[in-house]
Parts: structure tokens; sequence; C-alpha cells
């Protein structure tokens, strides 16, 4: 029966997998059940005898040995309450069962030390509760009580994305409770002697009408709450440790209970700190009683780490030019853009209202323009917010000082940080002469392509790519590692790839990037880094 | 009697150390489509690497069961009544849940204490190593709970990723996911934060990382020990080992392998970095 389950659930395993968000979305809900149950299954036929007890011993064994995950672990939980209420059973009849399966669900609700409703511990929850109502009418037969547990297992996966944020987010039910279901419903074919229509058929997997409203990633376990550190000692006559432990192990974490009957220590992390100390004076008088509150270290902790600075709440504002470069930095994570760049400098109103529309009272700009710096400068005295002008003067520049933005810095290391990775890079760009001109030795002719390096210009050339050359051979290329090549709107992509791969078999250690900034004016604009 | 300190693969602690140190440590588990390893026991971080880079299947990753766990605190028991189990962050595995049920279902005088360390790879396992040397001292498990504890917010952990792929493809990246999709090719530098892969910076290329690691070092005042792991490029990790001798010439720098497990979420040519404060 169980190694029907077991063939049931591979089909569906993959599908089981894909649902899988909680507790941590690794998608492997589904392969982690079916091994545990094949472990489960592989230990079932070494039973001593063919007794209910033995098999359902032998199977708990299996499971705990060899369960694979969360899902695994309680799912061996399960086993092993059915398998401690069937103790001594020779056979299996329906009060058998439906009072295993409410072992069951105790036993792995026991197993967790942070029992999360909405998963495969509800759905056994659910599935223990129909079953004992449906025995507690008549003694209805095996078959009966498997059916009405495979009814109330689908229910309750339904209803799992409405017990838990994560799944309803994610628009899935819960992939543990799901492969339970399936599980269950394997048997239940099993018992009523569908094992020929199984070979052609697969699991259902039960769907939830709810929309994701969030992508399934990046979704944690909420934080286990972690209560009041508690420690005294008790003196008294004839006292019991492990009764005690007993008593207290339900209340908290960490249990430490020593000593002997006339002195112990105890020590656990609880939420209920008072339950534990009137428990305690009870049994004797109690001395050194200290009681910490663990959430208030930890929060204190916190508060340090922020002091220490995390940024998320800064924004970000650059001044770009061209759709290419503009996605660029949005993918860095810039707030906003503002388009301008090279004789086309945005006013301060622009800068101003891209600083006022960012959520956040904390705003970094990047002007990426020497003409724009000082406009950025004016800001900070037109607004309520903290402004910060990190005074990038071209693309390449904002670019670094974007990448080097540390999360975990405050907003004064950051622009440090930000200043110093602005240093790290060179800036050519290659635009042609809008007109004839002479500038100290270089004769300049209209449309000539000329050449800047950090804004000055160095040289003129008859070709793009030999104005580059010219000015690639000008730099020490020793310790650079990474030139990326933005080719601009007039610029064709062929062209593009022409210039990089003539630089990438010249210098065939670089790492070559070209990207399409889609700029206006520069012809290209080439990070060397 | 001494207190047994017990890890989990993750901690990447060395098999020379956990020897000289007494640590028993649990393998996780690394899965091939239905080929499965004892993480380091059965696969050579090698053999491992070579899969993950040509192999057709994606490996996935699972704790170890709590089988694993009981049949090491029954060994254990035979020895010692004290066992303190020290466990990678519970938000990116369950060995942490399982090490605790295993707990649960010990009968028996031995006491067990088991530990979140919010960390992951030499971030925990230098706490590790803090905890065994102090057990090899005759501290009691108290003591030692208590050191772990107040150990973790010392310890410091920085990761230079190659690529986010496979942090991104094991369900992982937590806060990370904001670094996905750069137009441009970049290097994630990132730490764990609560428990959770977090963003710190970016880099452009492998040199700025291993500069950016280096870098992270000096930004600490007083210095306990480093510990430095690569997973296939261990010329970079060696090299940055050396300017951080020159650096701190005293300081006690650990020197690791990025385990298999941890190596299916990091990729290849991710380089960790380990600062352990002093108090």
């Amino acid at each position: 029966m169980f190694a029907a389950a077991t063939g049931w659930l591979e089909k569906s395993s993959a599908e089981i997998d894909a649902l899988n968000v909680f507790p941590v979305p690794d998608g492997d809900t589904g392969t982690n059940m079916l091994l545990t149950m094949r472990s489960t299954i592989e230990e079932a036929y070494r039973a001593p005898d063919r007794s209910a007890s033995a098999v359902a011993h032998a199977m708990a064994h299996g499971a705990l040995m060899g369960a694979r995950g969360n899902s695994g672990v309680i799912l061996s939980q399960i086993l092993r309450g059915l398998a401690q209420s069937l103790t001594e059973k020779e056979s299996l009849t329906a009060t058998d069962l439906a009072g295993a399966l409410q072992e069951s669900a105790v036993m792995a609700y026991k197993g967790m030390s942070n029992p999360v409703e909405g998963t495969m511990l509800t759905v056994i929850k659910d599935i223990a509760t129909a079953v004992q109502a449906e025995v507690a009418g008549d003694d209805g037969d095996v078959v009966a009580v498997m059916e009405t547990a495979v009814n109330a297992a689908g229910e309750s996966v339904a209803n799992t994305p409405n017990l838990l944020d994560v799944l309803r987010q994610a628009g899935v039910v819960d992939a543990g409770g799901q492969g339970l279901h399936t599980i269950f419903d394997g048997a239940l074919r099993y018992l009523k002697g569908e094992m020929e229509q199984m070979r052609f058929r697969k699991p259902q997997i039960i769907v939830t009408d709810m929309h994701a409203t969030k992508l399934p990633q990046m979704i944690a376990a909420d934080e286990i709450p972690y209560g009041y550190c508690t420690e005294f000692l008790l003196k008294g006559e004839k006292l019991d440790t492990d009764k005690m432990r007993k008593k207290l192990e339900k209340k908290g974490e960490s249990l430490i209970v020593v000593g002997d009957d006339a002195t112990a220590r105890v020590h656990i992390h609880t939420l209920e700190p008072g339950d534990v100390i009137s428990y305690a004076s009870s049994l004797g008088t109690l001395h050194q009683v200290s009681i910490r509150n663990m959430d208030e270290q930890h929060h204190d902790y916190l508060e340090i780490q922020k002091d220490r600075g995390p940024a998320v709440d800064t924004a970000i504002v650059a001044v770009v030019a061209g759709e290419g470069l503009a996605d660029v930095f949005t993918s860095l994570g810039v707030t906003a853009i503002v388009p301008g760049g090279q004789t086309m400098n945005p006013s301060t109103k622009d800068l101003l209202q891209a600083v006022e529309g960012a959520a956040s009272d904390k705003v970094i700009i990047l002007p990426n323009n020497k003409n724009i710096v000082a406009t950025a400068n004016q800001v900070q005295s037109l607004t309520e917010k903290k402004i910060e002008v990190v005074p990038t003067t071209t693309i390449p520049q904002g670019v670094a000082a974007l990448l080097a933005f540390d999360y975990e810095a405050n907003l004064e290391s950051n622009i440090q940080i930000m200043t110093r990775a602005m240093a790290t890079v060179k800036t050519i760009e290659i635009c042609r002469a809008v007109r004839s001109a002479k500038l100290g030795d270089l004769k300049i002719k209209k449309k000539q392509p000329i050449g800047f390096l950090d804004g000055d210009m160095v040289v003129v050339g008859e070709s793009g790519l030999e104005v580059l050359n010219k000015m690639l051979s000008k730099l020490g290329l020793s310790k650079v590692e990474v030139i990326t090549i933005y080719y601009g709107a007039d610029t064709k992509s062929a062209e593009a790839e022409q210039v990089a791969s003539d630089i990438r078999s010249r210098y065939p250690q670089l790492q070559i990037e070209v990207v399409k900034g889609g700029q206006p004016h520069y012809n290209y604009i080439i990070s060397i880094e | 009697m001494t207190v047994k300190i017990v890890t989990d693969s993750l901690s990447d602690i060395t098999d020379d150390l956990a020897q000289e140190l007494g640590i028993t440590v649990v393998p996780l588990y690394v899965r091939f489509g239905e080929e499965v390893y004892r993480d380091r026991v059965e696969i050579t971080t090698d053999e491992f690497y070579h899969k993950l880079v040509h192999g057709a299947t994606f490996p996935t990753t699972t704790q170890p069961p709590p089988g694993d766990f009981i049949d090491v605190y029954k060994k254990l028991a035979r020895e010692t009544d004290e066992i303190l189990v020290i466990a990678v962050s519970g938000k990116l595995s369950g060995t942490y849940q399982s090490a605790l049920q295993a707990k649960n279902m010990m009968e028996g005088k031995c006491r067990i204490e088991v530990i979140d360390t919010l960390s992951v790879a030499m971030g925990f396992g230098l706490i590790v190593i803090e905890a065994a040397k102090a057990a090899k001292a005759g501290a009691n498990l108290d003591e030692l709970a208590d050191l772990v504890r107040k150990t973790m917010p010392r310890s410091h952990l920085v990761i230079y990723f190659d690529t986010l792929k496979y942090l991104a493809k094991g369900g992982r990246i937590g806060k990370a996911q904001g670094l996905m999709g750069a137009m441009l090719s970049i290097k994630p530098i990132l730490t764990v934060k609560d428990g959770e892969m977090a963003p710190l910076t970016r880099v452009r290329s492998p040199a700025a990382g291993m500069d950016y690691l280096y870098n992270f070092v000096p930004g600490f005042s007083k210095i306990e020990a480093l510990a430095v792991e690569h997973a296939t490029t261990p010329d970079k990790a060696d090299e940055l080992v050396e300017r951080l001798s020159l650096l701190l010439p005293k300081a006690r720098i650990y020197r690791s392998i990025v385990s298999p497990v941890l190596g299916t979420h990091a990729g290849p040519d991710a380089v960790a970095l380990t600062v352990l404060e002093a108090e």
C-alpha cells in the first residue's frame, strides 16, 4: 500500500518541487519526500514479520534514517507517530488507523521547534480530525477512513495559502502538504484496487485560485521569536530533575536542568518565564533568578548594526542620456534617471524634481558630466532632504561609483567609497568634430573623429578605430582588466563589434564588453578599469 | 568530561583541523539527479566542481536527516555527557532543525545544546574552532554555549561570487535578488545578514574582487583570526592570504575550501573571507 503511494508520489515529485517556496525556496520538496518514502519502503520489507506493528516500526526507522529536507523530517515524525500507536497490533482496524493518524499529527507538531500553520503539519492535523469524526459515527472500514483522509487532505492543502502568507504571495499551495495528499491518495487507490489505472494516470496537483502577488523568491520564514533567557537555582527536598525536565520541555528551547534532589540549576529560553518560575517555586525556593529579554538583546544588536549604517534608504539619481545607458544605470540600482549630458544639460529644477520624487530623504546625485556638477551641487540648498553629490564627470565614472555603492555603509562612507571608485576608471570618449579648429598642436577638420581622455581632447584620426587605438597605446594597459564599450545612437552595432574584436585580438588578456548605450553626440564612450 | 563539539560540513572545517581539535563534522548531502553524495565524504571538491560546471544536471543539497545526528550523539554519548552542536544558519539550511529533532529524540543523560549561528562557511567555522579550543581547555556546556552566542556578532563573512547564477538556482539568493539582471557583467560581493545572503557591493573583475576582500580586513581594529576559502581558484585565495599575512604578520589565517554543498550555491570561482574580531 505504501509502496503504491511512493510510486504515485514519484509521478508528481517534479510538480511538487515547483511549488516549494517555504521555508527555503529551493524547489526540492517532492524529491525529498520521494527519497524519504523510498528509504521507508526499503526498511518496511525488512520488517521481522508482517504484523502491522513490525511493519510500521520498520517504516518509521527507515524514514528517520532516510529523512531528506524539512518535509522528509516531518514525514518521518508522522510515520513515527503511526508506529508508536500501532505497537503490538497484529492488523489494522479503522479505529486503529484513525487513532494512529491522530498520534502522527501530535508527533509531527512535537517534532518542530516552531510549528508553522499552512504546511504539512496543518494537513496531517486536518486529516486526523476528519478521520476521528468518521470513526466516531460507526466503526467504518479502512477504505472509508482513507477516503475521508484523502478528502480532508485535499481541502486542507487547498486552504494552505490562506494560512501562510508566503504561499499566498507566490500563488501556490504548500508543497509538503501536496506531497502528503499524494501519498494518501496513492494508498487509497491501492486499497481500492486501482493499481491498473494508476499506471496510466498522474496524481492531481491541487491548484489555488489565488494569484501570485510577489515573485516566489527571497521570501524567508518569519523570524522565530527569541523570548526570555531564564535561569535560576532551585533548592528543595526530593527534587526530581527528570520530571522537571519533562514538565519544562514544552515551555521553551535550550532547556537545561542539572543537579541532585536538593539543588537544581535550570536554564531555559522561553516566551513565558512566569509559568516556568511559578512552576519551580511550587517545588522549593528560588535563588539567583535571572530573566533576560533575548529579543531585546537581538534588537540591540540590530540597532548597533543600523548605526554602522545600512544604506537601503539611500536613493541615487543619475544624469544619463541614451536609452541603453539609462538601462545600465537602472539595472545597477539607480532610483531615478534625469535625461541629459553633453550639449543637453538638465536644469537645477529637473534635478530637484527627481530628488523630491525619490522615496527617501537621503539622495546621492551622479551628474556624469563636468558641466552638470555645479548644477547638482545647487540642489543641496533647495531641499529639506540630505543631498550628496559624487562629482562624476563621465558615464564610466558614474558606473564605477554606482557599482561601488555599499549596501551596508552609511551615507558618508558611501560618498567616500564612491568618490574613490570613480577615480579608478579612465574614460575615452570619441565623437566627430562639429567644425574645423586648431587646438594647440592639433589641427581638426570638420567631422573628423576626435578622442578625449577624461575630458581632455588628445587625439585626432581618420577613423574612430584609429583614434581609439592611438589612445589605448598611449595608456599603460598592464593594470587594466575590463574595457566596456558603449556605442552611440548613430553608430552601427557591427562597427562596434569590429572595434571590440580588434581590441580583443591586440589585448587578449582583457575582458571586453560591448553595450548599446544609445547616447547622442559620442560615437563611443569607453570605460577602462 | 570534555564537552564534544559537533558541526555540519558547511562550516568548511578541514579534516586535519577537525581531528586536531576533536570536532565531529556531520556532512550534508549533495544530489545530482538521483545520485546522492555525502558532502566532502563521498565526493571530493574537485570531482564536485567538475560535475557542477560540466555536468548536465544541476545539483541540489539537503540537510542531514535527524538519524545522522542521532548516530553521532549516541557515539559521542559513550565518551561524554555534554554535546554542543554548532549549526549553519537555519535560514539557509534545515540542518539546525535536524540536529534539534535528533536532540529531542535522544534518551539518556547526555545534555545536548544546538545553536543556530546565522552564518555559513568559515563565518561560523571560526566560531566552531573557538568553541573547540575552549572545550579542550575544559569549559562546560553552558560556558561554551555562551561563548558561541557572544562570538557570533564578531564573525564577519564576505564572499566574492563570479556569478549569482548558482545562488539564484538554489533558491537562496535572499536580499541579493537586486543584483540580478544587471546589464553589465558584474561580480557580486555578498555577506550573511540575519542568517540570509545579503549584498555588500559589486565589482567588475576578479582582481577588483580580491582587492575588496583585502580592504575589508583593515576595517576592523582588533582581529582574532582570519579565514580564506576558495572553490576552484586556489591561486587567487593563496595570493590573498599572502597579501593579508604581510598586512597582519601575527594574525592566524585559516585556509580552507568551500564545501560542495555551499559550492552548489556559490558556484565555481567563489572566494570567501571571514574576519573574526577580537573582543
